[in-house]
C-alpha cells in the first residue's frame, strides 16, 4: 500500500508539533507532507500537495476550518477531512457530518488514540475500493470474502484461527492480508466493524446497552462501553442520546 | 435659640454614625464627605457656643468671644469649600472630565481664612437678639457666594451628562443654602446659618450617601470582581494546558503529559455550570478526572466504579458526584494518611429511582458529628446559605437535589460496620425527554 500523504492545520506550532512528532506516522503508513497556520495557507496547500489525509483546526485566522473543507471539497472530493477541534458543541459536530468529514477529534487529542482515527480512515478507504470495484471480478479476492465473512459473523467469537479454519488459509497469511490490503491490523478492523454495527443499532433500534453490546460480539457489556469510549470518546448511552438530541432541534 | 443649636448638632452626629459604621467602598467621594460630615459636627459645635458667647457680652472676655466666633466662620467657610469640592468630584464622576477649579478653590479658601482671623470684628446689640458684624462678615458671605456660583457653574456645564438623581441633590442643596442665606443676609438676628448646612448635608446624606446606596455600591463592586474573577475564558485556559502538556509530551515526559490531560478534562468539564441537569455519564466523567488527578497524588489512594451502563443516561443534579466524594477523601480518608478506597456504584432501586453509593474506607465520624451532619441535611431548608465551612459541599449538594428532583430525594450517610462511611444520594430515574 502507498504511504498517505498527510497535511497539517492548526494556527499553533505547538500543535502542529505535537502531531507530528508524537504520533507515530510511519507506523501507520503515513507521512507528514505539509502543514498550514490559517485559511487560506490551507487552501493552497490542499491544491499543490494534494495530500490525502488534512488535519483540520476550526478556529484558525483568516478562513475557518469548515469554510476551507467546503471550498476544497469541489475541487478535491477524494480528499479525507479529519477535524480536530476544541469546541465541544455538538452544533459544530452536526455542521462537520453535512460536509461529510472524515471523523471529527476533540482537542486535547490523545496521541495514542488517533491512531484508531486513522485506521479508521483506512477501513474506510477500502471499503470505498471495494464498492466502486467496477464489476465483481471472477475469482472474488480473498480479503474481500474474509470481511465479508467477518460481516456476516461479527456476534460471534471470529479470531485469525477461525478464519483460518474457515479459509483454508495459514493465520500468519491472513494477519499479513490485512496489513497489505486495509493498512490496519486484524484487531484494529474487526474492533472498527463491531463499533460501526454497535452506533448503527443504538441509533436505528432501542435495544438496550447490553443487547447492543451482545449483537456487535461483545458478551460482557462493560467490556463493550469501554471500548466504545474509547474508540468514541462517549459512552454508548452518551452516543445514542447526542444524536437525539442533535435530531430533534435540527 | 440654642435649643435649635443643639438639635441640629445631635441630628448631625447621629446621620455620622450611621455613616461611619456603614460598609462603603473607599472613594474620593465618599472620604470627601466623610471630612465634610466631621467639619460640619465641629461648626455646628462652634455655632452653639458662638449662639450662647453671643448673648452675654458682659460675661464673656471679648478675645474669647472673638476666638469662637472666628473659629465659627472659619469652618463654615471650610465646609462650604468641601461642599464645592464634593459637587466638582460628583460632577468628575459623572462627566469623566478631570476638575480644573481645584487650585482656584483652594487659593480663595486660603484667602477667605486669612481674611476670616485677620477682618475687624463688632458685635451689634438689638432687643431681638445680638449679632457679630463688621467688615469680617465679608468673609462668610463671600465664600457662600463665590463657591455656590462654582457649584451652579459646575452644574449647568455639564447638566446633560449628570444622572437625574445627583442633579436634583446638588440642584436642592444649592437652593436651600441660597435661600437660608439670603434670610440671614435680612435678619442678622435670626442666626440660622447651622441650620443651611445642616439641610445641605442632609440633602446628600438622603440622596447620595445613605447606607442603602453605599451597600450597595459594595455589593456591585464585589459582584463585578467575582464577574470578573469568572470570566477568565476557560478557552484560553485548556488551550494553554494542552499546549503545556504537548510541549511535556515532546520533552519525554509521558507522565505529566497524562495528568495535564486529565486536568484539562477536568475544566472542560466543569465549565459546564449553566446547566442544571446533566446526564450521569457526563457527571462520571468529570468525577473520573478529578479522582485520576487525586489518585495521582496519593498512590496509595484508590478508586472503583460500578455504575450501571443502563443508568447512563439518567438525568441528574449537576455537580453533585464530586463534592460527595472530595467530603470523603478530606473528611475521611485525609485522617487515614490517604490510604484507602473510595467505591461509587450507581444502580436501580426501584421502578423510578435509582441510589448511588459512594462508600470510602476513611476514619468515619468522630464523635458527635454523625448526628450533626444528620440534623443539618434534615433541616437543610433553615440552614442559611454559607460561602465556606467544611459541610457547605454536601449542604449545596442536598439543597440542589431537593430542589432540582423533589423532596423524596436526597443525600444521607450511614456508618459502615468495617468502618468509613457510605453517602447514599436517592436520585430520580428521569431520562432527559427526547421529542
Amino acid at each position: 500500500m502507498k504511504k498517505l500523504r498527510v497535511l497539517l492545520v492548526d494556527d499553533e506550532i505547538m500543535i502542529r508539533e505535537g502531531f507530528k512528532r508524537l504520533f507515530d506516522w510511519e507506523a501507520h503508513d503515513c507521512q507528514v507532507v505539509g502543514e498550514a497556520a490559517d485559511g487560506m495557507e490551507a487552501l493552497a496547500q490542499i491544491d499543490t500537495l494534494r495530500p490525502d489525509i488534512v488535519i483540520m483546526d476550526i478556529n484558525i485566522p483568516i478562513m475557518n476550518g469548515l469554510k476551507v473543507i467546503q471550498l476544497s471539497r469541489m475541487k478535491h472530493p477524494d480528499t479525507a477531512f479529519v477535524i480536530v477541534s476544541g469546541y465541544d458543541d455538538f452544533s459544530y459536530c452536526r455542521e462537520a457530518l453535512r460536509l461529510q468529514i472524515t471523523d471529527y477529534i476533540l482537542k486535547p487529542v490523545n496521541y495514542e488514540e488517533f491512531g484508531t482515527c486513522i485506521d479508521n480512515l483506512k477501513i474506510s478507504l477500502f471499503e470505498q475500493r471495494v464498492s466502486s470495484a467496477a464489476e465483481p471480478e471472477e475469482q472474488e479476492r480473498t480479503i474481500t470474502g474474509i470481511t465479508r465473512y467477518l460481516q456476516a459473523h461479527l456476534a460471534e467469537e471470529v479470531s485469525l484461527s477461525v478464519l483460518a479454519e474457515e479459509f483454508h488459509l495459514n493465520p500468519q497469511y491472513i494477519s499479513q492480508l490485512f496489513k497489505n490490503e486495509i493498512g490496519v491490523g486484524f484487531l484494529a478492523y474487526l474492533t472498527n466493524i463491531r463499533m460501526e454495527k454497535a452506533k448503527k443499532l443504538l441509533l436505528s433500534t432501542s435495544l438496550s446497552i447490553a443487547e447492543v453490546a451482545e449483537q456487535a460480539g461483545y458478551g460482557d457489556y462493560r467490556v463493550f462501553t469501554k471500548v466504545f469510549k474509547k474508540a468514541e470518546g462517549v459512552t454508548p448511552s452518551q452516543y445514542r442520546r447526542d444524536f437525539l438530541e442533535g435530531s430533534a432541534d435540527v | 435659640m440654642l435649643r435649635m443649636e443643639i438639635a441640629l448638632f445631635l441630628v448631625l452626629a447621629f446621620i455620622a454614625y450611621i455613616y461611619f459604621s456603614a460598609g462603603k467602598k473607599h472613594t474620593l467621594l465618599h472620604r470627601t464627605f466623610s471630612a465634610l460630615l466631621i467639619v460640619v459636627l465641629i461648626h455646628l459645635a462652634l455655632d452653639g457656643v458662638t449662639v450662647y458667647t453671643v448673648h452675654h457680652l458682659e460675661a464673656v472676655p471679648r478675645f474669647l468671644n472673638d476666638a469662637v466666633h472666628r473659629l465659627f466662620l472659619g469652618s463654615m467657610v471650610l465646609v462650604i469649600y468641601l461642599f464645592y469640592q464634593y459637587i466638582a468630584i460628583l460632577v468628575e464622576e459623572e462627566t469623566g472630565r478631570q476638575r480644573r477649579l481645584d487650585w482656584n478653590a483652594r487659593i480663595f479658601l486660603a484667602v477667605a481664612e486669612l481674611g476670616n482671623f485677620l477682618l475687624p470684628i463688632s458685635y451689634t446689640v438689638t432687643p431681638e437678639g445680638n449679632y457679630s458684624s463688621g467688615p469680617y462678615m465679608l468673609v462668610p458671605y463671600g465664600a457662600v457666594a463665590f463657591y455656590l456660583l462654582l457649584c451652579a457653574g459646575l452644574l449647568t456645564v455639564n447638566w446633560r451628562q449628570i444622572d437625574q438623581k445627583k442633579k436634583l441633590a446638588i440642584g436642592a442643596a444649592l437652593l436651600i443654602e441660597v435661600t437660608v442665606c439670603a434670610m440671614q443676609w435680612l435678619n442678622h438676628t435670626w442666626l440660622i446659618s447651622g441650620m443651611g448646612i445642616t439641610l445641605m448635608t442632609m440633602s446628600f446624606y438622603l440622596t447620595l450617601e445613605n447606607p442603602d446606596i453605599l451597600r450597595a455600591e459594595l455589593t456591585e463592586q464585589k459582584m463585578s470582581m467575582l464577574y470578573l474573577k469568572s470570566q477568565v475564558n476557560p478557552h484560553f485556559l485548556y488551550n494553554t494546558l494542552d499546549t503545556i502538556r504537548i510541549q511535556a509530551q515532546l520533552n519525554g515526559d509521558k507522565k505529566v503529559a497524562d495528568l495535564l490531560m486529565r486536568l484539562v478534562d477536568f475544566f472542560r468539564l466543569s465549565v459546564k455550570v449553566d446547566r442544571q441537569m446533566v446526564a450521569l455519564d457526563d457527571e462520571m466523567e468529570l468525577l473520573e478526572a478529578y479522582m485520576e488527578l487525586m489518585c495521582y497524588r496519593y498512590p496509595e489512594l484508590t478508586c472503583e466504579y460500578d455504575i450501571d451502563p443502563e443508568l447512563g443516561g439518567v438525568q441528574v443534579p449537576n455537580f453533585i458526584l464530586q463534592p460527595i466524594v472530595e467530603n470523603s477523601l478530606l473528611h475521611g480518608l485525609k485522617n487515614k494518611g490517604y490510604r484507602g478506597e473510595v467505591r461509587i456504584s450507581a444502580r436501580r432501586a426501584a421502578e423510578d429511582r435509582m441510589e448511588i453509593l459512594v462508600r470510602d474506607t476513611g476514619s468515619g465520624f468522630a464523635e458527635g458529628k454523625k448526628a450533626e451532619i444528620d440534623r443539618m441535611l434534615q433541616n437543610y431548608a433553615k440552614q442559611a446559605a454559607r460561602l465556606e465551612g467544611s459541610s457547605i459541599g454536601i449542604l449545596n449538594v442536598q439543597k440542589r437535589i431537593k430542589l432540582l428532583c423533589g423532596r423524596e430525594y436526597g443525600l444521607s450517610y450511614t456508618e459502615n460496620p468495617t468502618g468509613g462511611v457510605t453517602a447514599r444520594l436517592l436520585l430520580p430515574l428521569r431520562e432527559e425527554e427526547m421529542a
